[in-house]
């Protein structure tokens, strides 16, 4: 039960001008469940394992439970933490591998015996104790992996990309049971990952890092509704929201045949970029229209059937250049492939973004 | 390719075991059958039985040699692999785990060299040098430093010291290797898990004996049945370092000794082969014992 806070921590590989992770500036509450996500070589996993005592803060703190741990060797910070690959000792039994920290810790064998029946009662490991690592599946070695860090009773929890081993099933389903664990455990949790998806569906707040800088973070439900930067937007959301730059008007964002209307201060914002206005529409706020509705004509290259909907990806000649679209619609309305459809963003949907510094407007 | 296969398989195999056979075998087979005849080097080999083997059973200076393997047996695989286990995790683990990655001790680079130093020596010149190290006079590196040579202390002609100190080189001579070998082994197990037992709150003693050790298991197998073999020869440090080739009286005698000065000092050919055959039975076993008693299960990263 602890609450982390990063103050402006950074970390500098050797002979690298860029920080890999640079002033990173994050809160995380008592309880939390925290998602650093991005795409690889963004710094999500330095992040974490700067507050695991694994890499070296170079500048700036590092707080657990208003605790400054920052030159701290990573056993005296309280913490647990699941690999990628699990990293389970492979010449233990799961009981050894998930006793392990606490008989260093010289915890009282009945203590001992409790503590991993429990965790492995609630993980379904019970009759797994006794085997090595290598005679188990890759769902049972993920469990195990938790196992492990549930039993030391941490003040946090570190999960580095615990998922990206397992199949899509399992992932999925193994996702749902961390997320109910964490929330009957309350214990602060800061999770890594590159998928987008996991990201949205199990954290309380989500954090989205580019190039070693955190981009925002907030609510799955506000990075979706209101991203700050263009990065943010094109990331977050399944098929991508699609992006264009397009000549600003003095109503709004001419995009087409169209004007997609903006508020006079967000014109005024948008001004600044040199006649240009950044904006972006997801596929689900994009509706297919008649042919003479004024909607942009594009050429269907292909049609994601998935059950329940569809999507629909085509690309249309704008500004001279090929550009390419993508829109969500329902199964009845499902064109075919070469097609030529009519799409036109909900105009209270549209995102804006400034030209050049990609920022929200 | 079905058609080329066999021809391939032979032509491939056909020249290493024609090689094989008149080399390694037909002098095995020629050993077995010389130990079970008199032959003394020149005229007709005649056929004696067992006579050579229940001669070997009462020759005491056969018994004083199994005694002195015994003790190479025991200390020099346990010492070197102890001595090797520790420096190879303080090469590459040791310097604990500053700045994501387990390095090792400072100056690790420059001690990995020098501790394989001595492989690139010639055994024979190995004992050549520690033969000097030995020597008695002030001019020993050893004794002179001790008390500049007055009062000496006899490592190689005093009965009490001189198996130790060939004991001393061949260990000397071997840690090297099994630094790199060890070294190997460490390396290919994954960072994670050193990281996972740094968050465990390993130190690095429990870190070495916990994780390393386990993890090293079937590479100290096989280091134990290579220098349990070695400890059954050390026939060239013995030749050439000690006194009387063997002693002060048979203390540093070894089987390869003792074969080799039946043949060339004393011509006794099938007496010398019967020793060859013993000890050819001797290393076998001992390989076989060792893998089997050491099993356990294999550990797959």
């Amino acid at each position: 039960m602890a609450t982390v806070s990063y103050n402006k921590a950074t970390r500098i590989y050797a002979g690298q001008e860029r920080p890999a992770v640079n002033e990173l500036d994050l809160q995380i509450g008592d309880g939390e469940f925290l998602v650093l996500v991005g795409p690889s070589g963004c710094g999500k996993s330095t992040s974490l394992r700067m507050l695991a005592g694994l890499e070296d803060v170079d500048r700036g703190q590092i707080l657990i439970d208003q605790r400054d741990v920052t030159h701290l060797p990573p056993k005296s910070r309280d913490i647990a933490m699941v690999f990628q690959n699990y990293a389970l000792y492979p010449h233990m039994t799961v009981y050894e591998n998930m006793a392990f920290a606490l008989k260093l810790r010289k915890t009282s064998k009945a203590e001992i015996d409790r503590r991993v029946k429990e965790a492995a009662q609630l993980l379904q490991l019970d009759e797994y104790l006794s085997r090595k690592p290598k005679a188990l599946s890759g769902g049972q070695r993920q469990r195990v992996a938790m196992g492990r860090a549930i039993v030391r009773e941490p003040q946090v929890f570190l999960m580095d990309e615990p998922l990206s081993n397992l199949d899509a099933k399992l992932r999925v389903q193994t996702r749902s049971q961390i997320a109910t664990l964490q929330a009957k455990l309350g214990i602060t949790t800061v999770y890594v990952t590159h998928d987008q998806v996991e990201a949205m569906t199990m954290g309380h707040r989500v954090a989205v890092m580019l190039d070693g800088v955190l981009q925002q973070c907030d609510t799955p439900r506000a990075l979706y509704d209101t991203p700050q930067n263009v990065f943010v937007a094109g990331f977050i959301g399944s098929p991508a929201m699609n992006i264009k730059t397009v000549p600003l008007s003095e109503q709004g964002a001419s995009f087409a045949q169209m004007i997609l209307p903006m508020q006079r201060e967000q014109i005024a914002a948008a001004s600044s970029g040199g006649g240009k206005v950044t904006i972006g529409f997801r596929p689900e706020a994009t509706d297919l229209v008649g042919p003479h509705e004024g909607g942009l004509p594009i050429v269907v290259d292909l049609v994601e059937d998935l059950g329940s909907d569809a999507n629909v990806y085509g690309h249309a000649a704008l500004d001279g250049g090929s550009e390419r679209f993508v829109v969500r619609t329902d199964r009845r309305g499902m064109p075919s492939m070469g097609e030529t459809v009519f799409i036109k963003p909900q105009p209270n949907h549209v995102h804006a973004f400034h030209a050049t510094n990609g920022n929200r407007i | 390719m079905r058609h080329g296969k066999y021809p391939f398989i032979i032509g491939f195999l056909a020249v290493p075991v024609a090689l094989y056979g008149t080399f390694v075998v037909a002098a095995y087979v020629q050993t077995f059958q010389l130990s079970f005849t008199s032959f003394r080097g020149f005229g007709a080999a005649t056929y004696v039985g067992l006579d050579n083997f229940v001669r070997l059973w009462d020759d005491s200076q056969f018994w004083q040699a199994l005694r002195n393997h015994a003790v190479l047996l025991i200390f020099l695989p346990l010492i070197t692999i102890a001595i090797a286990l520790v420096f190879a995790f303080l090469l590459n683990v040791g310097g604990g785990a500053k700045g994501g990655m387990q390095r090792g001790v400072w100056g690790s680079k420059f001690y990995r060299v020098v501790f394989f130093f001595p492989q690139l020596l010639a055994l024979a010149l190995v004992a050549v040098i520690f033969g000097r190290v030995y020597s008695p006079d002030g001019s020993g590196l050893i004794n002179g430093l001790l008390n500049g040579g007055d009062d000496p202390i006899l490592f190689l002609a005093d009965q009490r010291w001189a198996l130790w100190s060939i004991l001393a080189v061949l260990i000397w001579q071997a840690v090297g290797f099994y630094v790199v070998l060890f070294s190997a082994g460490m390396g290919s197990v994954p960072q994670e898990i050193y990281e996972a037992a740094a968050l465990d709150g390993a130190t690095r003693v429990t870190l070495f004996f916990r994780v390393t050790i386990p993890l090293l298991w079937n590479t100290v197998q096989v280091a134990w049945v290579y220098l349990g073999i070695a400890a059954f020869d050390a026939f060239a440090l013995v030749n050439i370092m000690t006194v009387d080739r063997g002693g002060p009286d048979g203390a540093t005698m070894v089987l390869g000794m003792l074969i080799y000065r039946n043949i060339f000092d004393y011509s006794q050919y099938g007496y010398a082969s019967a020793i060859g055959v013993v000890l050819f039975f001797l290393t076998l076993t001992f390989a076989a014992l060792t893998l089997r008693v050491t099993r356990r299960d294999t550990v797959e990263m």
